[in-house]
């Protein structure tokens, strides 16, 4: 049976006067899942995320948020969602515990025992508890940025947009951020629209993600499905002691190969196939057979980056939806 | 509307500005120098100077101008409690009206342009809280302390006055009288009001906190044509002037906080951030 999505947005748009920042945007999303929002600098993204908050209205178009309708359930949608916004946001002349408590108070935390507690909990695990009492003015920029995802989840909301979570954060504490998302998503089904430049976050952490650039969507899908779009296919790395021209013939006579590249001073052969599960063990067997003396043998498929590299750029030759 | 909502805005902000100098110093030393530091130098001379002086050449006019039953009472008095009586009770009464007009609106351009200017507003808007729950508190957090400075620094005022007219007019105390009143408790907060309105009005224009300061500003012209007016004879703070002033007020409140209302949509706000 199919749920209603946590987030679905059909024909999204928004102008500012004249310049169309977001056009026609079709995205859903369904709970639990963590759903990556990829493109350049202006792309759009912030203000996707701003239309969803209900923080601005879009110009076209609607959207659901939690099964709230973003312009008729505004306040609905906000007392569901948690948003780190691309600023921080916050007010730097109170301290870090009186940030918090503000936005549990305001997001209706009417329990003090309880809210007290929520805050100790998030703190702690940003590393926060001990600087409870300084003024936010103090503090660093990733110490900002924690304290800032710490308020967007302060009331447990279900669905949660990050506006560049792990922006300014070391790697240790942006992997913290990773494990936190990836746990909330699969034991809570916690819902997030995840936002970032980083694609290793958006590989690791998200299953399906869209591309958008210039305020349109370029490509919606699975990490799968997108590098699919750029590359069909795989290549077979072989490292070899020394490449001989009776290796490289033998290998481009079997069937299925579509491409083979050597580079003699490395010792690489690079195989192109269409489906690697199934040629591999053959493409190796002819090698050895051959006489090559394999060191090791690698299958690359197209990184994310190339994939968003390659869509990003195909969308600016064409300028139009593909 | 959820009052508790509205009291967690207005608590919050105060916080914020409690911190801030730039907002507290010329919220309680303007307050000051008007109650304290000019009426301590201006009613001195007179007082020390004794009776040899005849000062109120400069009002006469405006003692002309007062009410009949006012100027029967001043026949009877000294040039020297004439000077005192003019200064005190009609001199310094504009500057009253400066003080929660000064203070509404520095209190208000940082509480509604500072955080947008600051971009902590975009944090606030994702809240639940409704737009005229943040209206309304943060025009609380702009109202309460400049009314809090008016009277605290009406009540110094009066207890200078009080003291130098205790020993020129033999044990009897100017302030407070009908009119002082009316300018502190009815004039004042229709002032305030009037402030906060048109900076929440140009906060939803101007990029910054100062802007927003510097063109609610122009609410001191009134004030400073009521002082050189009232200087030249052609205005008397007398009871019915001042309740026109406050009738004047409140239609000019009733407009610019209905504006201000208007524009404050958080629809808007961050549309219009750019
Ligand atoms: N309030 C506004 N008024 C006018 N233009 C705006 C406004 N907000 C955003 N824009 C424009 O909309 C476009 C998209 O901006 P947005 O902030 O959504 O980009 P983004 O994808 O988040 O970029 P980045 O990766 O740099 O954060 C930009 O060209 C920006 O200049
Ligand atoms: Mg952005």
């Amino acid at each position: 049976m199919p749920s209603t999505p946590a987030i679905e947005t059909i024909g999204l748009a928004k102008r500012f006067n004249s310049f169309t920042a977001v056009n026609d945007l079709t995205f859903k999303v369904s709970e639990g899942e963590v759903f990556g929002l990829l493109g350049p600098n202006g792309a759009g993204k912030t203000t996707t995320i701003r239309m969803l908050a209900c923080l601005i209205p879009p110009s076209n178009g609607s959207a659901s948020v939690a099964g709230y309708d973003i312009a008729k359930d505004a306040s609905k949608v906000r007392e569901n969602v948690g948003v780190l916004t691309e600023n921080p946001s916050l007010y730097e002349r109170l301290t870090a515990y009186e940030n918090m408590e503000f936005f549990a108070q305001a997001y209706g935390l009417a329990d003090q025992s309880k809210r007290n507690a929520r805050i100790r909990e998030l703190l702690e695990f940003f590393d926060l508890w001990s600087r409870r009492s300084d003024r936010v003015v103090t503090f660093s920029k990733g110490m900002k940025q924690k304290l800032a995802i710490a308020r967007a989840l302060i009331h447990n909301p279900h669905i949660i947009f990050l506006d560049e979570p792990t922006a300014g954060l070391d790697p240790e504490s942006a992997k913290s951020i990773r494990d936190l998302v990836e746990r909330l998503s699969q034991q809570e089904k916690h819902t997030f629209l995840l936002c970032t430049h980083r694609l290793e976050d958006a590989e690791r952490l998200c299953r399906r993600m869209i591309i958008i650039n210039k305020g349109r969507g370029v490509a919606v899908g699975t990490i799968e499905e997108l590098r699919n779009r750029v590359e069909r296919g795989h290549v077979i790395e072989i490292a070899l002691k020394e490449v001989d021209r009776k290796v490289v013939e033998t290998v481009k006579r079997l069937n299925h190969i579509l491409n083979v590249d050597t580079n003699c001073s490395s010792g690489l052969m690079r195989i192109s196939v269409e489906d690697h599960d199934s040629v591999t063990p053959e493409v190796v067997r002819s090698v050895v057979n051959a006489g090559g003396q394999v060191l090791s043998v690698n299958v690359l498929r197209p990184s994310l980056e190339e994939a968003y590299l390659k869509l990003v750029k195909k969308e600016e030759g064409r300028g139009q939806l593909v | 509307m959820k009052m508790e909502n509205v009291i967690l805005v207005f608590m919050k902000d105060w916080r914020e500005i409690r911190r801030n100098w730039q907002i507290i110093l010329p919220v309680v030393t303007i307050p000051i120098v008007f109650s304290v530091f000019l009426p301590l130098v201006t009613l001195l001379i007179p007082y020390l100077a004794g009776t040899s002086m005849s000062a109120t050449q400069g009002f006469e006019s405006l003692i002309n101008n007062l009410p009949s039953q006012v100027q029967l009472e001043m026949a009877e008095m000294t040039e020297q409690q004439r000077t005192i009586y003019m200064i005190a009770l009609y001199f310094f009464a504009p500057f009253f009206l400066i003080i929660p007009l000064m203070a509404s609106s520095v209190l208000a351009s940082d509480s509604f342009a500072g955080e947008k200017e600051r971009k902590t507003i975009e944090a606030l808007l994702a809240t639940p809280i409704s737009d005229s729950e943040l209206f309304l508190g943060k025009t609380m957090v702009s109202f309460v302390p400049a009314m809090a400075v008016t009277t605290l620094a009406f009540a110094l005022y009066s207890v200078i006055v009080n003291a130098i007219s205790f020993s020129v007019f033999g044990g009897r105390m100017l302030l407070p009288n009908l009119v002082w009143l009316l300018l502190i408790f009815g004039v004042a907060p229709t002032i305030a009001l009037a402030g906060i309105g048109l900076t929440v009005i140009i906060s939803a224009r101007v990029k910054g906190a100062r802007e927003a300061q510097q063109i609610s500003a122009l609410l001191l012209i009134p004030i400073f044509i009521l002082l050189f007016g009232q200087a030249s004879g052609a205005v008397v703070l007398g009871p019915l002037v001042v309740m026109a002033l406050i009738g004047l007020f409140v239609v000019i409140d009733a407009l610019v906080i209905y504006l201000g209302v208007r524009l404050f949509h958080r629809e808007e706000i961050l549309s219009r951030l750019a």
